[in-house]
């Protein structure tokens, strides 16, 4: 069953993103992104619910959990971001990244087909799986916004407008608005998941933790350098993209 | 039953001629009713601005009322205006309300102020009992029309000046442009046109600086602004979002160090230079800083000129929409 709302939610996303994607190459707006997004959440919300009663605790156990939760995680970002910023376009951003975590979720092996009961539940354990996740989906859309911003800025630079694309792309203020927003989010965030992590009992050495310190201070750093000395919005933008992409690598080594 | 339009607009007139016959904007409905006194007319409605003066006429002898219309129009202001006039009968005349409610007969393709225009003209003949049946049904079918055109056509897509398109980048930037502050170098009539259309839509600061402080001065009253010697303009790109320069120098007048000196201090926030001058007032090197996004007059001339053409290029589709509403219509008189 979980298996299938997770199929489900990974074709709702990937025909809402080529639909998305579709209207913005012809130029138009498309009003749906936001309702297609609405149903990749509550297909991962069904997902999460059949192995979180399965597991009897936050469904974080292994990487296929793990990346479903960050999928979740970036939808429910886009869902409360995306309406109140009019950022429609950043739907149809989120819905690729959205698939890909998902679908590496689907191959073969990466998804326990048997969740177990969780036994000795920790709720510092589980306040840090859940935290840190959360947080990821946040540094995500920042990275999805930062993307975004990007490619406006060079079409602006360069004097290229006629596109779909850049009808349909968001101010740049917005977008810079709008990706620091998710920056701070994230971040506060993840330090409440690192503190988590240090409260919680420890039986290996904690190496991913010193990775998440290492993530925080490479954010935390970016978004100081940004509210003391400023930084230009390119800069702002490549940062995040980077950091997010380095960071999802590292924890996949970790 | 008989339809009827008369009129004469920026096409067919020049405004020497138009000015004689415009209709003062409070007097629509007035002329409506007075128009009523013309044997074989039921309803009418006049619609005058500043291109256009016509008057939709319906009623079982519409056309001879009409030509009755023309002549003592010929009377009371002269009969040289005479070639000026165009009439529209039946379906004609209801495609082409049509196409002025669209703005496809306007000077400025799709241009919207016309519909706002048409609908108060309208108004005032209803509210003085000028229209019945036949013109109620055509003027609701047409602001129907009016409203289908712009949601579903390209018709009012991209700006089609210079001014506009600067706008329309300047939003593009930073989003709603309350609370946006702009300095204007070169107090010249491009300069003031693109800097007003950016206070229409909400800058709210706007200083304005030239070599003739006089003119500075002139200029910075008329929006509201505060006028800044020339030598002293420097520090203020400091806290400004858009720059427009249009002064008549022959070298550069915003220079890249101009702009770097003031960058810690901007936090590097976006900044957006116009250059309307020829020769150009801003060293293209400037564009090559981070978050200038800089634009001259070829590229904002180009980009107007590329939405009138897609504009044009909507005139057909817009046809086909008011064809196919007007059948459904099925209007008497029609």
């Amino acid at each position: 069953m979980d298996r299938w709302f997770l199929i489900a939610a990974t074709a709702l996303a990937a025909v809402g993103g080529v639909i998305g994607m579709w209207s913005v190459h012809k130029g138009t707006r498309n009003r749906w992104t936001v309702i297609w997004m609405i149903a990749v959440f509550a297909a991962q919300l069904g997902f999460l619910s059949v192995r979180g009663e399965a597991r009897a605790a936050c469904p974080l156990v292994g990487l296929g959990e793990i990346l479903v939760f960050l999928a979740w995680s970036l939808t429910l970002f886009y869902l409360v971001v995306g309406p109140t910023y009019r950022l429609s376009l950043l739907g149809v951003f989120t819905a690729p990244v959205v698939v890909v975590f998902q679908a590496v979720a689907l191959l073969p092996g990466v998804l326990d087909p048997d969740p177990q009961r969780v036994t000795g539940s920790d709720p510092w354990r589980e306040t840090h799986a859940a935290m840190s996740v959360l947080s990821y989906g946040s540094l995500a859309l920042a990275a999805v916004a930062g993307v975004m911003f990007l490619v406006l800025d060079r079409q602006l630079k360069d004097h290229h407008l006629q596109s779909g694309l850049f009808r349909n792309l968001p101010p740049v203020r917005e977008l810079l608005k709008s990706m620091v927003r998710l920056l701070w989010i994230g971040v506060a965030l993840l330090s409440i998941g690192i503190i988590a992590g240090f409260l919680m009992p420890r039986q290996s050495g904690g190496g991913h933790l010193v990775a998440a310190l290492a993530v925080w201070t490479g954010y935390a750093g970016l978004l100081s350098v940004r509210l003391v000395r400023g930084l230009t919005g390119r800069r702002t933008a490549t940062v995040a993209v980077l950091l997010f992409v380095v960071s999802l690598s590292v924890f996949a080594l970790v | 039953m008989e339809l009827v339009c008369v009129g004469l607009n920026h096409r067919t007139a020049p405004v020497e001629v138009r000015e004689r016959f415009a209709v003062p904007a409070g007097k629509l409905g007035e002329s409506a009713k007075q128009l009523l006194e013309i044997e074989g007319l039921g309803e009418s409605v006049v619609l005058s601005t500043c291109n256009r003066t016509e008057f939709y006429l319906a009623g079982d002898h519409a056309e001879d009322a009409a030509a009755t219309l023309r002549r003592k129009l010929a009377e009371s202001h002269g009969a040289d205006s005479d070639p000026h006039w165009y009439e529209h009968h039946r379906l004609s005349a209801a495609k082409h309300l049509c196409r002025v409610v669209c703005g496809l007969d306007s000077m400025v393709l799709g241009e919207t102020e016309i519909f706002g225009q048409a609908k108060e003209a309208y108004r005032q003949a209803l509210d003085a009992g000028a229209t019945s049946g036949v013109l109620n049904r055509l003027f609701q079918r047409a602001f129907g029309v009016g409203k289908k055109v712009r949601t579903d056509t390209r018709i009012q897509e991209g700006a089609t000046s210079v001014a506009g398109a600067s706008v329309e980048l300047a939003e593009k930037i930073f989003g709603k442009l309350a609370g946006c502050r702009v300095i204007v170098i070169g107090a010249g009539e491009m300069s003031r046109q693109t800097a007003q259309a950016l206070v229409s839509r909400g800058a709210s600061s706007v200083f304005v600086t030239n070599r003739s402080f006089d003119k500075a001065e002139a200029l910075a009253a008329e929006m509201g602004g505060r006028a800044v010697k020339f030598d002293e303009w420097q520090p203020v790109l400091a806290g400004v979002d858009v720059v427009i320069s249009s002064t008549s120098a022959p070298h550069p007048v915003v220079l890249p160090h101009h702009i770097e000196s003031v960058r810690r201090v901007r936090k590097f926030r976006p900044l957006f230079l116009i250059d309307i001058a020829v020769p150009r007032d801003i060293d293209p090197a400037c564009g090559d800083i981070e978050e200038v996004y800089l634009y001259d007059i070829d590229t904002l001339e180009q980009l107007a000129d590329e939405a009138r053409t897609r504009r044009q290029r909507q005139i057909a589709e817009c046809d086909r929409i008011i064809e196919e509403e007007l059948r459904k219509l099925n209007l008497p008189g029609t």
